[in-house]
């Protein structure tokens, strides 16, 4: 197998065309207890990081938002309220285990009128072109196969003068800090995934996934590389997170 | 935002505090509806002391509180968080722009009706009393926390006007307000007149310089 046929998942090499089916088995496994793993894992942290996303993403009334990888519907909650009745989300997985608990929740909460749910690959985006005002994707850059794919195919359906947010986990600035993620990142996370989820592969390979995702700079470069312009990112709990922000021209 | 401040600890800042702001609204529907004429609204808020800018957008479900906007604001004010204070618990807010320390660039009108709002809260402590403890206890709770709030309102009034009397009027320790506006008046008086005082000698000296130069000449 060529180098260009493959890629990883976690640490290990796979082939591309099989890393789609490993992902999405992951997914299968933890969409049950997504949301409670989160609130465990990152101690409630990610809604904080996911609310400052919505601060960035400028989003108002009648926008149309994509929101890729939308899991279980956290950010396409928000920005409904934000959009209105004359606007319009369209929260899209992959994952159909993900997008299950996610539109149960929304529609649980009461949310429905302006909000599509969608089952559809990062890579190839099943919308016509210039679409979207805004378009974001929190946690779910890491595991698409192809991310310079999928970053086009993103620039595609994005309006001009739309932007693309890109919230991951990055490369921690400090030393220390990223020793002391390291150690909570190979002992804890594993660990909390088999007691709460009974499932310690599936947090092995989140934990390992975040490592093998590009750093700050080269995810800013891609981005540019893919054609959005005015290319912008900032760190979060000491670079733990990141968001990164472009716009289309 | 600000720049010194990880976004994570800033965001989870405004969260708490928005949180808080609309568990307090949701008590008051009367303030919430008042909060949606001023839909279209931002306020930017620039705290100098303690450092820390947000953004106030009011709406229909209460306020949110942003450290990030990308857009035209309606009005931006700075100041210390004193001066804030200052101003959210004015009961003439308007006198309390013109003179304090508060830096306000934009419309006055929509602060000062959003300052209203919010001075104006009137809490209503029945709906979630009665559901968590039922109609009759529930309500029976919700009057008592109503009188005593009426009755603190009252005694905080009345405390304040006889503070405010005695102060004045009995100890003499300091002027009444329209004794101090007289002596303001004659003070601003007296500077205008040092002021055309001052251009007329300037004037003069400036004759008698051109005099002296026509006479040497």
């Amino acid at each position: 197998m060529s180098d260009k046929d493959t890629t990883h998942f976690g640490f290990k090499d796979v082939s591309k065309d099989a890393k789609a089916g490993m992902v999405a088995d992951v997914f299968h496994s933890v969409a049950a207890r997504y949301d409670l793993m989160n609130d465990l894992m990152s101690g409630g942290i990610h809604r904080i990081w996911k609310r400052f996303t919505i601060e960035l993403s400028g989003v108002r009334k009648g926008n149309a938002v994509l929101d890729i990888a939308g899991g279980t519907g956290d950010l396409a909650a928000r920005f409904a309220e934000l959009v209105g009745p004359q606007g319009r989300v369209v929260l899209a997985d992959i994952n159909d285990s993900m997008l299950q608990v996610g539109r149960d929740k929304l529609l649980d909460q009461g949310r429905l009128g302006n909000i599509e749910f969608v089952q559809a690959d990062a890579q190839h985006l099943p919308f016509p072109d210039d679409s979207f005002d805004c378009i974001t994707i929190a946690f779910g850059l890491r595991n698409v196969t192809d991310i310079d794919l999928a970053l086009r195919s993103m620039l595609r359906v994005l309006k001009p003068g739309g932007r693309l947010l890109v919230l991951e986990f990055s490369k921690p600035k400090n030393e220390l800090l990223s020793k002391a993620y390291d150690t909570y990142s190979f002992r804890v996370l594993p660990l909390m995934g088999k007691l709460v989820a009974n499932d310690s592969e599936s947090y092995q390979y989140l934990a390992e996934s975040i490592r093998k995702h590009p750093d700050q700079d080269t995810l800013r470069d891609m981005m540019e590389d893919a054609g959005f312009f005015e290319v912008e990112y900032h760190n979060m709990t000491g670079g733990i997170v990141a968001w990164h922000r472009g716009v289309k021209a | 935002m600000s720049a010194a401040v990880d976004p994570t600890l800033h965001t989870a800042a405004l969260a708490a505090l928005e949180a808080a702001v609309n568990r307090a609204l949701a008590l008051s529907p009367h303030s919430l509806v008042e909060l949606a004429r001023l839909e279209d609204c931002v306020f930017a808020l620039h705290c100098t002391a303690p450092a820390l800018d947000f953004y106030l957008q009011p709406g229909a479900q209460g306020i949110r509180l942003t450290g990030y906007h990308d857009g035209g604001v309606t009005t931006s004010i700075r100041g210390t968080a004193a001066d804030f204070t200052e101003l959210a618990t004015s009961k003439d807010p308007t006198a309390t722009l013109i003179n304090g320390a508060l830096e306000l660039e934009g419309d006055s009108g929509p602060l000062l009706e959003l300052q209203h709002i919010l001075a104006g809260l009137d809490m209503d402590w029945e709906a979630p009393l009665v559901n968590a403890l039922g109609d009759v206890a529930g309500h029976q709770l919700a009057e008592m926390f109503r009188s005593a709030f009426a009755w603190g309102k009252q005694a905080s009034t009345s405390l304040g006007r006889q503070l405010n009397e005695f102060i004045h009027e009995e100890a003499r320790l300091s002027p009444p307000r329209l004794e101090l506006e007289d002596f303001y008046r004659d003070v601003q008086e007296l500077a205008l007149r040092v002021d055309r005082l001052q251009s007329r000698t300037e004037r003069l000296r400036q004759r008698l310089q051109q005099r002296l130069q026509k006479s040497r000449g």
